[in-house]
Formats: C-alpha cells, structure tokens, sequence
C-alpha cells in the first residue's frame, strides 16, 4: 500500500523530471523552506521589530532607535529577571548534576533493579509539564497540599511554598530538578559506561577505596559529559517557562519572572512589542553565547560516544 | 437499496437543506465574557430570553476569562482580526480599544434608543469619552465591605461593626487573627485590585484623575493608602495567598476563613449562597472621604464586525441593560441596578426584600464616582499587580515602588500619547 | 534471581514509587469526589473524568493534541527524512552552508521566534486554525541531523544495487534507505511526538478558541479558572491532568527502549 502511494508520487514528483544536478536541493528544499520561515527569517523581524513602537492595534510601527532597549536595560523588571535566571541556573544545575552523578554511579549496572529505577527516574522527563506544574501546585498549595500535610504529620507548622518570594523559586527550582533528573541520569549513564573497564579494575587492584576511585577515576572520566549537561542544562534554564506561567506567572512579587516569561509577558500581556523584540534579542545573543560554548565542547570531541 | 430507504433518505436530506437555509438566514453574533459559575449561569439566562424574541440572532457566548484575560485576548486578536462581536469590557479598560478605533462608535444607536433615558446617569456615563459612546453598561458595581457576623463575633465584635475607618479595621482583624488565628483564621482578605482603588480614593485621592488625566500614584494620600493596605499583609492580618492570587482571598472569606472582605457587590450573591445569614454588608471606609469607585463592565461592539451583525448585537447590547435583564441581574448576582425600572420588577423587588444588604451598593451610588479610562488606564492595571506583590510581600517600600510606578507609568502615558 | 537481587528489586520499585509519588497520588485522587477529598474519606467516582470530559471538553483536547502531534511528527520526519537523505548521499555545491543552517536551528530557542511567528500567521490568517498549530512545528533540525549521521552509516553500494537496477533517487530513498533507517526514524518519530505532546508556549499564543485547544491548553485553564466554587476542584483537576499524561504514560511502557536511545545519541549531537 506504501510502495503504491510512493509510486504515485513518483509520477507526480518533479525530482526526476528534472536534471540531477537540481535532486538533492529538491529533497532539503521543505525543510529549509519550513527554516526560512519560521525561525531565521523571524531572527531578522525580531531585530526590526525591536526598533519599533507598536502594541498590536496602532497602523503604524514609527522606528525609535535604541530607545526600547533603553528602556529594557533601565528597567527593574529585567535585571530583576536576570537575576532571578542566574539564580535558578546557579542553584539547579549543580544540584542536577550532583544528583545525577550519585546516582548514575549506581545504576549503570544492567540488573533489574537499575532498570526499574531508570524508568521511574525517567518518566518526569517525558510527562507534560502543564500536568506536573498542576500536580505540583497542589503539592504545594498552602491549605491542602501534600508538602504543609507532611510538616504538619511532623509537627512542624505549615509553609507559604509558592506565596513566599524566596521559597517560590526554591519549589520550581526543586521541580524543574525533579523533572529534568532523569534525563541527565540517563547522559551519566551513558558516559559511565564508556569509561573502560580496564581503568576501573586497575584502581581496584591499586586497592583503591570506593569513594577514591569515584573521585580519582570516575569524576575526572566523566568531565567531557558533565561539561555536556553544564551547557544543556544552563540554556534549559534560560529557558524555562511552562512551569512558572501555570504556578506562579512570575510572582510573588516578579520571585520567579524568568527571561522567557518577561519575554511572554511584555509581548502578549503588555502588548510592548517593541520592547518583547529587543529582549528577545537579548535572549538570542546570549543563548547564542552559551550554544558556542556547547558546540566547542563538543566539537573538541571530548564526549564519549557510546 | 429499498425504495422507502430512498425516501427516507430524501426526506432527511431535504429536512437538513431546510434548516441550514434557516441557520443561514440567522445572524451570529460572537461575544466575549467574563462571568463563569453562578453569574455565568444568570448571563445564559439572559442570553436564552434574548434569543427567545429574537430567533433571527444567535448569540454565540464564550467565557474567556476575567476582565485582564479579556483585555489580552482582545488585543493579540486585532493583528489577526479574529476578534469577537461583542466583548465585555471593564469600565477602565476600554479607552485604549477606543482610542485605536477598534471599537465601533454606539453613539448613533444609543441615541435612538429608548434605553439612553432608561440608564441611571451614573451608569450611562462610564461609557462615554469626550462625545462618543463606545459601551453600553451591563453590569455595574462598587465595592462594599462584606465582613463575616459569626467570626466577628467570635472575635467579641458583637453587633454591626465599626469598619469606617482604616484604623477601625485593623483593630478589628487584629482581635480575629488573635483570637481565631489556630484555627486558621485570618481578620481580612488581600484587597483585591478594584478595593485597592476604592481604598485610595477612601483615602482622598485617586490613581488617576478621571477629569485631568494627571497620574496620582505618587500622590502622598495614595502611598498612605498603598502603606496601610501593604501593613495588613506583612503584619499578618490578611494571608499572602490573596495578594498572589486575588480570587484566593475571595475564595477564603467564602469558605468562612476570613473575617472581612472588600469586594465588588457583584460578589454579593455568591457570598450570600456560601455564607447565609453569617454574611454582614457595610459600605466601604470614609478614611475620611466616603468615596466609590464605580466598577464593572458594558458590553462593546468590534467596528471590525459587518454591519448586519453590527445591528444584532446592538440588539443584543439593549437588551441587556433592559428592565427585564438587568432585573434578573442585579437579582442573582448583587450587581447594581444600572435601569430604573429594573429595580420595580418583581424579581429585583423579591431580592431587595429578601437580600438583606444587597442594597449596601445602590445605596453608596450618591458618593461614587467614574475613574479615569484614558489608554494608559490598561498599562497601569496591569503592572500595579506587580507593584502590589512586591509592597505586600515586604520585598519593595511602598514610597519607592509607587513613585517609580508613577514614573513608569507617566513614561508609558507620553508613549501612547495620552 | 538471588535474594540479594530481589530484595534490591523491592528497594528499586520503593524508590521509584516515592520519587513518582505526587504523580501517582494525583491518579488516585482523580478517582475520588470532591466532597470525600475535603473531608478525608475515600468515595470512588468516575464522575471527575465524566465532568472533564463532559463539561469542560477534554474529549476534544485530547482529540486536537493527537491530531496536532500526529501531523508534526508525519510531516517532520517526512522533510527531516528526504533532507537527511540528501545531505548524507549527494555532494552538491552549498551542501555543508545548508546543513550548517539546519544544525544551527538547535542552538536558537523557539522562544525568540515567537512574536514574528506570531504575525506571520496572523498575516496568513492561520491562527486559530490547526495549520497554524502545525506549521511552525514541522521544521526539526535535530531529527534531520539525527538521521543524516544515520543514514551515513548505512553502507553506499546498497544504494549503488538499486540505481544499477534503474531506480529513481527517491525509490531508493523509500526502498532501501528508509526500511534500513527504520529505528532511527521511530526513535526521532516519538522525539517530535512527545516534543509536540507537551509543546505550550505556542499553543498558548497561537490558540484562543477553545475548540482548537490541545490538552496543556486545556488542562493550564481549567486549573486557572479554579473550577468549583469557592474551593478549588482538586479531583477533577487531577482527572484532567490524568487524561493529558495518561497516553504518554501508556506509550512509555511501550517504547521506553527507543526512548531513551534517541535521548542518549541526542546527547553525542
């Protein structure tokens, strides 16, 4: 039934009507139609837009120069939503990483148990993140959650997680490291088990203790992926926005107003498209900063591949 | 293929042409809204006796969200042109949708319309700037202060409160959290943004001045006010969980966990079905100025919308703030009379009798006054959220973030060129 | 298996089961009324998911999110794959500055595209519409890249077989190409799907009528609307969320393997 679709599009299908030369740009031509139009041609608009004065509704888009940006870099909001970015990175990745390390270590073993806990460990990483945002609002709701129930079981009194600044971004800070674990266990995985064995078995036989050979063998092996999930995890972190606009939309008191929320916020709250664009392009330039990063990295070829 | 099947067939497809023709000869008017459980379910009735004397209109309602989600799904529409018909807007919001000429000019309907002499002149005027007429209230409110009889009694506040002053207020939410704070109970609710208003303008000022535009948020009276609504949260006697989320602080009074709330009398009924003869009304404070804001919404019409539906969903804009209609609404919901023949209709007369306080808002009308509506008015609605966490949750001065926010806001104001 | 083994089976499927735990208590609660969940008893209804589906139309999410994802994950290994296969199989001028485009896409966040994408489809008169959802979904960099260093290591004179015996490049594409390719693309199909499964920025800007939205959309409502009056209706949002994980759940038991192959060698890109 397939091969007779395929043949009717073989007749139909310009490809070998035409020279051979003009083939393979036929083949990526879809693809990078869908590029051109959707990311890098909108690249450019954003730059454009971000010169211009306009909310949705007035005819015009009257160019003011550097004007939005001014506006941007002096205002509290923005470097309130840096600060609160590179907070959230500078908490989570190590903890991610810490985390997954640890555990990594344990379950590389190919026994049924690791297997259990790999899936277990994973399944956060591929579940809607509406849905554990949601769950996770009443894990955390004041009154009814299952957080306060367990201090309140302990005897302790309850806790204000998403009405206190602070404690907000520690619980999205916790949720997004809930989430995201699993997908960095399994990175450490991978990487661990190309460490060869060789290099294991002859710490063992130096006598080394446990603790050692992590540190000594393991740790240092490792660098090239633990370099991988730094980068991956610090542009994840520029970027993160699902959870905060379904728990807090940036509150208490702008606690969790990371760059892609104002992005959503001045954009299609405020209707500032000029100001939205310039911080987009703000936002572009440094994840461009951080990609780079990455790509030296792995360009460098220090990653194992499995 | 049986002979009668063929018939039968037949006749099905002619019944089915029959009733498209008839849809067809219906015009649709879409319309936006932000009225969802109890007053939701008095809209649709409203909507059902419509479409009842008028069978030619279909009036196709969708809940969008409160009056902020209205205001940014209406705006992101306009470059896609996938606007409503009809929209509810908030009395303060829709200068900037007038000003871009979005909405369509209701002046020369509403100036043929019996409907115009009907309107209470306090209703009439919110849709008005400078000459036009750009909505047509539907529901109109002012804030009232519910309080909660038998918390307040509990309290050792036996019989009507004092609630007139700032002052009054606190002491009376400090004796509930002290006595009733262990069982979870809090003196007050989080004003929610529409008290705020009212409690600055109680306080002698305004956040804009309605008739010069001047930006008063810096004004020494409105950090007075911004002072004392921020002490009730950081000295504990309304829960944050309002000043995050303002329904929260509604949902508590409602669930009998709060001892006062300042609200919209559009909440007048839903109380009164959660909290029963507990449920006390009383006008705002006078600290020292008896002063009201009028709030709620009118409904207006897209000039993007063609002419015939234009026409249909005047229709359906009449009808609305008509005796008939508005009497039904004042009666389930608490929201003010804006017709004055609602108010002898028997359901609005049953409700006045049997509603006790339901009067508490009509009866604040004579110091009530409109609030400014120039574009700006959407800028600054939306960002005083902001400004309010950070005040409330202790995280700014009041001082500082209102005369930045006033700074803010005059620089957005010179922008959109208002 | 030795007792030591099991004993750490039973250890691992503990571990599992608290670090899961909201998850599943949410599941369980969805079984449960209102009433009970307030007041600490344990009433079992079906009547949540009777309301979501019921009054708040989750039958129709769930409806839009398959559809929605089904098409981006068809059309994007559809382009993904005869661009993969291009870029791995012919040497024509400008090849490595395309692919260098493609694989630069990975490095800009969708975010940024956001407002332009926005008003190109407003332009287009496409929002609102399920073009709308789709179309700026399609383009996958990463799958196409994934599937060039694929189809690079397939070995050429299988190629060579085949246009000896007189095919066009695109039966070979479609009769050796791709059924050797098979793992490759099934493990970049559910990459898209689950990506798309859970997209919600876009939806959320792309989408205002309700009968367009997908599951996130509408679960992301219906929990923001606070339904029930007074307190919030936390069973029947926890039904909600339930019929918006539940596929995904179902899927993962399946596919778990290819899953997390694709993540792995997503890892060496």
């Amino acid at each position: 039934m397939f091969d007779q679709a395929v043949g009717d599009v073989h007749c139909r299908f310009p490809v070998e009507a035409m020279s051979p030369k003009l083939t393979p740009y036929l083949l990526v031509a879809p693809l990078l139609a869908f590029i051109a139009v959707f990311t890098y041609i909108p690249i450019f608009t954003s730059i454009d837009l971000s010169f211009r004065s306009w909310n949705f509704m007035s005819p015009d888009m009257p160019f003011v120069g550097l004007d939005n940006y001014a506006r941007l870099l002096g205002s509290q909001s923005f470097w309130n939503s840096m600060s609160v970015t590179t907070i959230f990175a500078v908490v989570s990745v190590p903890l991610r990483l810490a985390l997954a390390l640890a555990i990594a270590s344990y379950l590389k073993r190919e026994a049924a148990s690791s297997r259990v806990l790999r899936g277990a460990l994973f399944l956060p990483t591929i579940t809607s993140t509406v849905s554990i945002a949601v769950v996770f609002s009443w894990v955390f709701s004041t009154d009814y959650g299952l957080a306060n129930a367990f201090l309140s079981a302990l005897g302790l009194g309850k806790m204000p997680w998403l009405q206190d600044p602070t404690l907000a971004l520690l619980v999205l800070i916790l949720i997004n490291t809930w989430k995201q674990l699993g997908y960095d266990v399994i990175i450490y995985i991978a990487g661990l088990q190309a460490v060869p064995q060789e290099l294991y078995d002859a710490a063992a036989i130096d006598g080394g203790k446990r603790w050692q050979v992590f540190r000594r063998v393991t740790v240092p092996l490792i660098m090239p992926t633990t370099y991988f999930l730094l980068v991956v995890s610090v542009i994840e972190a520029f970027q993160v926005f699902t959870i905060i606009n379904v728990m807090t939309r940036g509150g208490p008191a702008g606690a969790t107003d990371m760059l892609v929320h104002l992005l959503y916020r001045t954009g299609f709250v405020l209707f500032d498209i000029g100001t939205g664009s310039a911080l987009a392009v703000i936002l572009f330039a440094l994840l461009i900063v951080l990609a780079l990063l990455k790509s030296r990295i792995v360009g460098s070829k220090v990653h194992y591949e499995a | 293929m049986s002979r009668k099947l063929h018939t039968s067939i037949a006749a099905s497809l002619l019944v089915l042409a029959v009733s498209a023709t008839a849809a067809q000869a219906q015009t649709t008017v879409t319309f936006w809204h932000s009225f969802n459980n109890a007053n939701g379910r008095a809209l649709d009735e409203i909507v059902a006796n419509f479409e009842a004397v008028h069978p030619e209109i279909n009036i196709e309602a969708e809940y969008v969200g409160n009056y902020n989600d209205i205001v940014a799904r209406l705006q992101a529409a306009i470059p896609a042109n996938r606007g409503p018909d009809a929209v509810i807007l908030e009395v303060t919001r829709y200068g900037l949708f007038a000003d871009a000429g979005v909405l369509a000019d209701l002046t020369p309907y509403f100036d043929a319309d019996p409907l115009k002499d009907e309107l209470y002149d306090y209703a009439r005027q919110i849709g008005v700037i400078g000459e036009k007429n750009f909505i047509v209230p539907f529901n109109s409110s002012t804030p009232v202060l519910y309080y909660n009889k038998d918390v307040l009694a509990r309290a050792g506040i036996e019989g009507e409160p004092d609630l007139k002053t700032f002052d009054a207020i606190t002491t009376a939410a400090r004796s509930v959290n002290e006595t009733l704070g262990a069982e979870g109970i809090t003196g007050i609710a989080a004003p929610g943004q529409f008290a705020r208003w009212g409690l600055v303008m109680a306080n002698g000022s305004d956040l804009i001045d309605p008739m010069s535009g001047e930006i008063l948020l810096d004004d020494p009276k409105t950090l007075e006010a911004y002072e004392w609504m921020a002490s009730l949260v950081t000295e504990g006697l309304a829960s944050a969980d309002g000043v995050t989320e303002e329904d929260n602080g509604r949902d508590a009074f409602l669930a009998g966990k709060v001892g006062i709330m300042m609200n919209s009398t559009g909440n007048y009924v839903g109380s009164r079905s959660a909290l029963g003869d507990k449920l006390g009304v009383l006008p705002m404070p006078c600290n020292p100025d008896c002063a009201v804001p009028i709030g709620g919404a009118g409904i207006g019409i897209m000039a993007t919308s063609q002419q015939d539906v234009q026409d249909a969903a005047y229709e359906f804009v009449s009808y609305a703030a008509s005796p008939e209609a508005n009497a039904i609404w004042f009666a389930a919901t608490g929201y003010l009379p804006i017709n004055k023949n609602s108010a002898e209709l028997p359901v609005a007369a049953d409700a006045l009798a049997s509603q006790p306080g339901i009067d508490v808002a009509i009866n604040s009308l004579p110091h009530a006054h409109g609030r400014a509506r120039t574009p700006v008015v959407t800028w600054m609605r939306t960002t005083e959220y902001d400004m309010w966490q950070a005040m409330a949750l202790g995280q700014r001065p009041v001082a500082e973030t209102m005369t930045q926010f006033a700074a803010d806001t005059r620089a957005e104001a010179a922008r959109l060129g208002n | 298996m030795k007792l030591k083994d099991k004993g750490l089976s039973a250890l691992a499927i503990a571990a599992g089961i608290v670090f899961l735990s909201p998850v599943l208590y949410s599941i369980w609660m969805s079984f449960q009324t209102a009433q009970s969940y307030y007041t600490g008893g344990f009433e079992p209804t079906l009547g949540n998911y009777a309301t979501a589906i019921g009054q708040y139309n989750f039958a129709r999410y769930l409806f839009n999110s398959l559809l929605v994802s089904g098409l981006v994950t068809i059309a994007g290994l559809a382009v993904a794959t005869t661009a993969a296969f291009a870029f791995a199989r012919f040497d024509f001028k400008g090849r490595d500055l395309l692919f260098g485009l493609v694989v630069a896409t990975l490095m800009i966040p969708s975010h940024i595209t956001l407002i332009p994408n926005y008003l190109t489809l407003a332009r287009a008169g496409l929002l609102d519409t399920y073009a709308g959802l789709v179309l700026p979904a399609i383009s996958n960099g990463f799958a196409a890249f994934f599937l060039r260093q694929y189809i690079r290591g397939i070995p050429k004179a299988l190629d060579e077989a085949a246009y000896m015996d007189g095919a066009t490049p695109l039966q070979v594409l479609w009769r050796v190409i791709v059924p050797i390719s098979r793992p490759a693309i099934f493990s970049m199909g559910l990459y898209i799907f689950l990506g798309e499964w859970n997209n919600y920025i876009w939806p959320l800007v792309a989408v205002g009528k309700q009968d367009l939205y997908t599951l996130q959309l509408g679960l992301a409502r219906l929990y923001s609307i606070n339904p029930g009056e007074g307190l919030i209706d936390w069973p029947l949002v926890m039904a909600a969320s339930t019929i918006t994980i539940l596929p995904v759940l179902f899927g993962f038991f399946l596919v778990e393997r290819h899953l997390v192959r694709g993540i792995t060698m997503g890892a060496v890109k």
